[in-house]
C-alpha cells in the first residue's frame, strides 16, 4: 500500500492547479469580453463595398489597415472624413489602406455621402451591425490601427485630426 | 516515531487507524479510556495520514481537513456577503463605475469600488475560494471515501468486546441458554426490521441503509461536476449572451450565426379590472399580464456568407416567446427581455398632387431604409437625390441627419415633367407634418425651385402610412454546458437524499458466557436507534428503556 | 361568501387555534407540576389536546390557502404578506412532522410562538389579491417558493430546538463569566423576538388609531428589468415619522404626541423599496420592544431565560440537541432542491441565465454555505450541544434576513416579494 498512490495524488493536484490557474486567470482578465485590444488580431469580417464587391481582412494582408468605424449622422465623423481621405492618398502607395465602415447606413446615403466629400478609399456597410459588435464600438468614430504584421497597434475613439492620424500611420510603418 | 499500529488480534494496522480494521479494538492513544469511541470513517486511517509526511503530502493534508473545508466555506460565506453590500457592476449595462459608486454613495462607494467589491465575485480571490472548495471536495472526498469503503465491505462480525462497550447506544444483560442459539434466534426479528444479518457462533452483525454513507461524497460529486461546467463554460463558444432588438415586422439577422428571427408580433397585455379583486381596483395600479414576441426563427440554407447577395433563409422554428417561455432551437434561446412600444415610421406612400387642379398623378412607396430612386408618376418622374432620417440643419446650414433613425425624415427629389425646367427642380418632402412645419418645408422648395406651387406630395390616408409599432429587445444566449450543470444538481440532490432521508444502522453483539453485550451505532438519528434495538430487545424478551441505551456523552 | 371571504376568515381562525394551542401547549408542560395531578396522564391528555388543537389550526390555515388560491388562480406566496403566512403555515408543517417523530410536546411551547409571530407579521403588509406580473407566471413559482419556504421551516424548527437546548442547558444559577455570557446572549435572542412582537403591536396599535404621514420623495428607479417600476413619489406612513424617507418633503404629518415632523432623514444607501418607512417601522419596533420586555421585567423580576429555563427541566438536553440537528438535516435537502436547484432552473427559464448574483440568490447561497459548515461542524466532537445550538439559533437569523432583510435593504430582482 501507499506506492501507487503518490503518482495519483500528483496528478490530482496537478489538475487542480492548472484548473484552479485557468479559473484565476480568466477572472483577472475579465473572462475576456470579446472586445479587440492592443496587441490582438483584428476580428474578421466579411462586408459588402460601395464597389459591389465582398471585401474581407484577407486582403490587405502585409499591409497597415486604419479602420475607420463611421456614418453620415455622426458629426465628427464627418469633420474627421477630409483627414482620412487626405492620408489615404498621402499613404497609399506605401501599403497602407484606410477602410471606412459604414454603420448600418443604406447604399443612397452612403454614395451620396462618399461622393460629396470626394472620398475613394475603400469603404464597407455594415448593414448588420456585425463588424461593430465583433469590434466592440461604443462611441463614434472609433479606428482601429493595424499593423502590417496584422496586429492591432492602437485604438482611437473619437475625432482625429490630420496630424494625429499622420503620426499614428507613421508608427505602423516604423516597427 | 514509528508506533506499533499492530492489533492484539495480530491485525497490522495502517498508520492514524483509530480502531483495528479487523477487530474493532481501539487502538493509540485511544485504547485505555472509556469515552465514546470515535467512529468516524469507521476508525480506518485516512489515505493523506502517513508516519513522515513531504511537500506533496503537506498540501494533500491542507485540503483533505474538514476543518480547512469549513473555514473555506465560512471565509466564502463572509465574501459573498460583501458583494450585497451595494450593487454589482454587472447588474449593469451603461454606466461607469469609476464615478458611479462615488456619487451614489460617498466616500463609502469610492472605498468599496476601489477594493474591487462592485465586481466581488469576478474577483480573482473570490474564484480562488472557490477553487480552493473544489479542491477541498475531490481530495477530502478521495481521502475518506476508499479507508471508508475498505473498513465497510470487509467488517468482521465479531469485534472486540471494548468496540461494543464504547459505542453510544449499548446494553448489556444476562440471557438465558446457549449464545449460538440465542444469537441465532435474533436473526428473524432483526432481518424483518429490514437489517442484513451475518451471525458468527454467539456473535452478531447486524447492518442497513448502508448506501446512505455515500451520500455525502456523491454531493461532493455533483458539486464537482457542477463547478467543472461552471469553469467551462467561459471557454470560447460555449456561451453567448446577447441582447438584441428585433423590430416589429422585420427580419432580423443574429450576429455570429446563421440564424434570423422575425418579430411578427410583439404584445403587451395588461390585467382588465375583472380579473382584479376588488379591493386591488381600488389602488389603481395597472399590471401588466403578458409580453409576447410572436418570432419565427430562419437559418439561413445559402449564400450565408455572401453579402453581395440575399441569404436564402429557411424557417426552421416559430414560437410565441413570453417571459418564462423563451424559443429553444437547439440549444439556442431567445429570452424576452425588454420593448419600445415606440412607433416607428417604415414607409409613407405619398401621392403627386397638382396643387392647382387637384389632379392625382398616383401613389408610390416610400421606405426610410434602401428605397427605389426612381419612380414615374403620370407625366413626371422623380429621382430620389438624398435622405435624412433625422432632418436638421448644421451650423453651415447644411442639412444633416442626426441619428439613422426615422425620427424627421426628410427626402430630396429631383423632379422632372411638364411646366418643369428641362434639367429638373428640386423638392424636398418631409412626410411627417410636425416636420413640413418645424423645417418650413415650402419655405425651403420655394427657394429650391419653387415647385411646391405647381405640385405636392401627399399622404391622403392613414393606411398610406406603415410603422414599425414597436420593438422587442430579446436576450439571444448560447449554453452549451447546461446538461452538465443539471446533471451536477441531479446528483447534488441524489446524495443528499441518500444521506440525509437514510440512516447507516448497525448492531453488534456478542454472548459471553451468558451476558449479552450489544454495541449500536448510527450516522445520524440515534432517537430512531435507540427505538429500533429497544424494540428488538423487547421481540427476544428483555424490557428496557429507549433512554436507558443511550451511553451518554457527546455523539459523534 | 365567496373564496376570499372563506380564506380571510380561516386565516384568522387559523390564527386564534394557534394562540390557543399555545396555551394549551404551556398547560401542558407547566401543569405536570400542579398538585393533585398524575404528570403522565396530565401530560398525555393535555399533549392530545394541545396537538389536536394546533392540528385544527392547520387545517384552517390550509383552508386559508386552498381557498385564497381558488379565489386568485395562483398559489398565494406571490407577496409578502402570502409568503410569510405561507412560511407560517409551513412551520407548523414541519412542527407537526417533527412532533410526530419525537412527541415532545415542549417542542410546540417554543415552535408555536415563532409561527404565530410570523402568521402576525404576515398580517402586516397589504392583502389585497394582487395579479400576476409576467414574470411570475410560471409553475415553478410554485416549486421554487413553498420548497424553499419548506425548507426554512425546517430550519425554524430546528432553532426553536436549538433554543430550547440553550435554555434546559446554560445554569441560570452560575455566575462565572462563561455562564454570564450564555446567559446574556440567551436574554438577546429573547429580546430580538420580542422586538418582533413588538413591531406587529406598534403596526396594529397606529393601525387601529388610523395615523397617517404623508412624504412626497423623489423617486430613483433602475429599472434593468421588464418589471415596470411604478414611480412610487408619494409615501403614506401608518407609523408616526421618526425618520423621514431620503430626500423627501413632508406633505401631511398628523402630530403625535407633539411630534409633528420627523426626527431626521433615511440614509442614501437603504435603497430598498420604501426603505425610509422600513427604518421608521424598525426604529417603532425596537421602542415597542423594549418598552414590552421592561415591563415583562419589572412585572416578573428576572431574566425571561430563568423564567423559561425550569419549564425545561424535564427534558433531555440531548433529546433537544438532536431533534434540532434533525430538523435541519430533514430541511437542508428541501432547502438545496427549493432554493437553490429549482431557483436556478426557474432563473434559466425565465432569466436566461441560472445564477446571476442577485442579491437574494446570493443570499439563499449563504443561507446554504452556512448550514452546510453547520452539518461539517458536526463531524467533529466540539459542535454538539451549546455550540451547535448556538449556530442553529443565528442560522435562522441568516434565514430571516434572506427572506426579510434583503427586500428590506437591498434591492434586486426579487424586489417585488416585498411591500411594505
Amino acid at each position: 500500500m501507499g506506492k501507487a498512490r503518490r503518482p495519483v495524488q500528483i496528478i490530482i493536484l496537478f489538475i487542480i492547479v492548472i484548473l484552479g490557474g485557468y479559473a484565476v486567470s480568466a477572472a483577472v482578465s475579465g473572462g475576456g469580453s470579446g472586445k479587440p485590444a492592443v496587441g490582438d488580431k483584428p476580428p474578421a469580417i466579411k462586408l459588402l463595398g460601395l464597389d459591389g464587391s465582398v471585401h474581407t481582412l484577407e486582403e490587405y494582408k502585409g499591409k497597415a489597415v486604419v479602420i475607420n468605424f463611421w456614418a453620415t449622422w455622426c458629426t465628427y465623423c464627418v469633420s474627421e472624413m477630409p483627414a482620412l481621405q487626405a492620408q489615404w492618398q498621402k499613404w497609399r502607395d506605401q501599403g497602407v489602406v484606410v477602410l471606412g465602415i459604414n454603420t448600418g447606413e443604406d447604399e443612397m446615403t452612403v454614395r451620396n455621402f462618399t461622393e460629396q466629400l470626394g472620398v475613394d478609399f475603400p469603404v464597407l456597410y455594415d448593414s448588420d451591425n456585425e463588424a461593430v459588435q465583433s469590434y466592440g464600438v461604443v462611441p463614434m468614430p472609433t479606428t482601429f490601427f493595424v499593423d502590417p504584421k496584422g496586429k492591432i497597434a492602437s485604438i482611437h475613439e473619437g475625432e482625429l485630426n490630420l496630424a494625429t492620424l499622420n503620426d499614428q500611420i507613421r508608427q505602423l510603418l516604423s516597427p | 516515531m514509528i508506533t506499533n499500529t499492530k492489533c492484539e488480534c495480530g491485525h497490522q494496522n495502517r498508520v492514524g487507524t483509530v480502531l483495528c480494521e479487523a477487530c474493532g479494538k481501539p487502538l493509540g492513544e485511544h485504547a485505555n479510556s472509556t469515552e465514546l469511541l470515535e467512529m468516524r470513517y469507521d476508525g480506518a486511517a485516512r489515505r493523506s495520514q502517513r508516519a513522515n509526511p513531504n511537500f506533496i503530502d503537506k498540501i494533500w493534508n491542507f485540503f483533505s481537513s474538514v476543518k480547512v473545508a469549513i473555514y473555506l466555506i465560512i471565509i466564502t460565506l463572509i465574501g459573498a456577503s460583501l458583494g450585497t453590500i451595494f450593487e454589482q457592476e454587472s447588474n449593469f449595462i451603461n454606466f461607469d463605475p469609476s464615478t458611479f459608486y462615488k456619487e451614489k454613495y460617498g466616500t463609502i462607494g469610492a472605498i468599496y469600488y476601489k477594493l474591487g467589491l462592485s465586481h466581488t465575485y469576478e474577483s480573482w480571490w473570490f474564484v480562488l475560494l472557490l477553487v480552493m472548495i473544489g479542491a477541498s471536495l475531490v481530495i477530502c472526498s478521495l481521502d475518506r471515501v476508499l479507508p471508508l469503503y475498505k473498513a465497510l465491505s470487509k467488517q468482521k462480525v465479531r469485534k472486540h468486546l471494548q468496540f461494543l462497550t464504547r459505542q453510544k447506544v449499548v446494553y448489556q444483560g444476562p440471557v438465558e441458554g446457549d449464545g449460538a442459539s440465542w444469537t441465532e434466534r435474533a436473526v428473524k426479528p432483526l432481518k424483518k426490521k429490514g437489517y442484513r444479518v451475518h451471525t458468527d457462533g454467539d456473535a452478531l452483525l447486524a447492518e442497513k441503509q448502508r448506501f446512505s454513507r455515500w451520500g455525502p461524497y456523491v454531493i461532493h460529486i455533483g458539486l464537482i461536476i457542477f463547478l467543472l461546467a461552471v469553469l467551462f463554460r467561459g471557454l470560447p463558444g460555449l456561451n453567448i449572451d446577447e441582447h438584441y432588438w428585433f423590430p416589429e415586422g422585420e427580419i432580423t439577422k443574429i450576429p455570429d450565426s446563421n440564424l434570423y428571427l422575425k418579430n411578427e408580433k410583439f404584445t403587451v397585455e395588461y390585467y382588465s379590472e375583472e380579473e382584479m379583486s376588488a379591493e386591488f381596483r381600488e389602488t389603481g395600479k395597472i399590471v401588466p399580464k403578458l409580453f409576447e414576441t410572436k418570432a419565427v426563427l430562419y437559418e439561413c440554407t445559402a449564400d450565408c456568407d455572401d453579402p453581395s447577395k440575399e441569404p436564402v433563409l429557411q424557417e426552421v422554428e416559430r414560437h410565441d416567446i413570453r417571459v418564462n417561455d423563451p424559443l429553444n432551437y437547439k440549444g439556442f434561446k431567445a429570452y424576452q427581455f425588454d420593448f419600445d412600444l415606440t412607433p416607428k415610421l417604415r414607409s409613407v406612400t405619398p401621392a403627386l398632387v397638382n396643387v392647382k387642379t387637384g389632379e392625382q398623378y398616383g401613389k408610390f412607396r416610400l421606405d426610410m431604409t434602401n428605397p427605389q430612386q426612381q419612380f414615374t408618376l403620370g407625366p413626371y418622374t422623380l429621382e430620389l437625390k438624398n435622405k435624412f432620417m433625422d432632418f436638421s440643419l448644421n451650423e453651415q446650414g447644411q442639412p444633416v441627419s442626426k441619428s439613422k433613425d426615422p425620427n424627421a425624415p426628410a427626402f430630396l427629389f429631383l423632379i422632372k415633367g411638364p411646366d418643369l425646367p428641362a434639367e429638373g427642380s428640386q423638392y424636398i418632402y418631409f412626410p411627417k407634418q410636425v416636420d413640413k412645419e418645424r423645417f418650413q418645408q415650402d419655405a425651403i422648395n420655394d427657394k429650391l425651385g419653387g415647385v411646391q406651387n405647381t405640385l405636392s406630395l401627399d399622404v391622403l390616408a392613414m393606411e398610406d402610412v406603415d410603422f414599425i409599432a414597436s420593438s422587442s429587445y430579446l436576450n439571444i444566449r448560447v449554453d452549451r454546458v447546461m446538461p452538465f450543470i443539471w446533471l451536477g444538481l441531479g446528483i447534488v440532490m441524489l446524495g443528499l437524499i441518500m444521506g440525509f432521508y437514510w440512516h447507516h444502522r448497525r448492531i453488534w453483539l456478542r454472548i459471553d458466557d451468558g451476558i449479552l453485550t450489544l454495541g449500536g451505532h448510527t450516522a445520524k438519528n440515534w432517537f430512531g436507534l435507540r427505538r429500533e434495538v429497544a424494540s428488538f430487545l423487547k421481540t427476544m424478551g428483555i424490557e428496557v428503556d429507549e433512554k436507558q441505551l443511550d451511553n451518554g456523552g457527546n455523539r459523534s | 361568501m365567496n373564496f376570499l371571504e372563506i380564506s380571510r376568515q380561516a386565516f384568522v381562525i387559523a390564527f386564534y387555534f394557534y394562540c390557543l394551542s399555545f396555551i394549551f401547549y404551556v398547560v401542558a408542560v407547566t401543569g405536570k407540576t400542579w398538585r393533585n395531578r398524575d404528570p403522565k396522564r396530565h401530560e398525555r391528555k393535555w399533549g392530545t389536546i394541545s396537538f389536536a388543537t394546533s392540528s385544527l389550526g392547520l387545517l384552517s390555515h390550509l383552508v386559508y390557502c386552498g381557498t385564497r388560491w381558488a379565489y386568485s388562480g395562483h398559489i398565494p406566496v406571490s407577496n409578502m404578506y402570502e409568503f410569510m403566512s405561507f412560511l407560517s403555515m409551513m412551520i407548523m408543517v414541519a412542527f407537526t412532522v417533527v412532533f410526530l417523530i419525537y412527541r415532545k410536546i415542549l417542542l410546540g411551547v417554543f415552535a408555536l410562538p415563532i409561527a404565530i409571530i410570523i402568521m402576525a407579521y404576515a398580517a402586516v403588509f397589504p392583502q389585497e389579491v394582487q395579479p400576476l406580473i409576467p414574470s411570475l407566471r410560471s409553475i415553478w413559482l410554485y416549486i421554487h417558493v413553498t420548497l424553499a419556504a419548506t425548507g426554512e421551516s425546517f430550519f425554524a424548527v430546528g432553532f426553536a430546538a436549538g433554543l430550547m437546548y440553550l435554555l434546559r442547558s446554560i445554569d441560570f444559577g452560575a455566575n462565572d463569566k462563561q455562564a454570564r455570557r450564555q446567559k446574556w446572549w440567551v436574554e438577546f435572542t429573547l429580546f430580538s423576538i420580542i422586538i418582533v412582537v413588538g413591531f406587529i403591536v406598534s403596526v396594529f396599535t397606529f393601525r387601529a388609531a388610523g395615523y397617517e404621514a404623508v412624504f412626497v420623495q423623489n423617486a430613483t428607479n433602475i429599472d434593468t428589468k421588464l418589471e415596470q417600476d411604478s414611480t412610487i413619489e408619494q409615501e403614506v406612513y401608518n407609523l408616526p415619522p421618526i425618520v423621514a424617507p431620503h430626500d423627501s418633503k413632508a406633505v401631511e404629518v398628523q402630530p403625535f404626541l407633539g411630534m409633528d415632523r420627523p426626527w431626521f432623514e433615511a440614509p442614501v444607501w437603504m435603497k430598498g423599496a420604501h426603505a425610509g418607512r422600513q427604518l421608521n417601522t424598525v426604529l417603532w419596533s425596537v421602542l415597542f420592544g423594549a418598552v414590552i420586555y421592561l415591563l415583562l421585567r419589572l412585572i416578573l423580576r428576572r431574566p425571561l431565560g430563568a423564567l423559561l429555563a425550569p419549564a425545561l427541566r424535564s427534558i433531555d438536553p440531548d433529546d433537544l440537541d438532536e431533534i434540532s440537528y434533525r430538523a435541519i438535516a430533514i430541511g437542508f435537502p428541501i432547502f438545496t432542491l427549493g432554493a437553490l436547484v429549482f431557483a436556478m432552473i426557474w432563473a434559466q427559464q425565465a432569466w436566461g441565465r441560472f445564477w446571476g448574483w442577485d442579491p437574494k440568490e446570493v443570499w439563499a447561497l449563504i443561507t446554504w454555505l452556512y448550514y452546510s459548515a453547520y452539518l461539517h461542524l458536526r463531524l467533529s466532537r466540539g459542535f454538539q450541544g451549546r455550540k451547535a445550538s448556538w449556530l442553529a439559533v443565528l442560522g435562522f437569523v441568516v434565514v430571516m434576513f434572506t427572506l426579510v432583510g434583503v427586500n428590506l435593504i437591498i434591492a434586486g430582482l426579487h424586489s417585488y416579494a416585498g411591500t411594505d
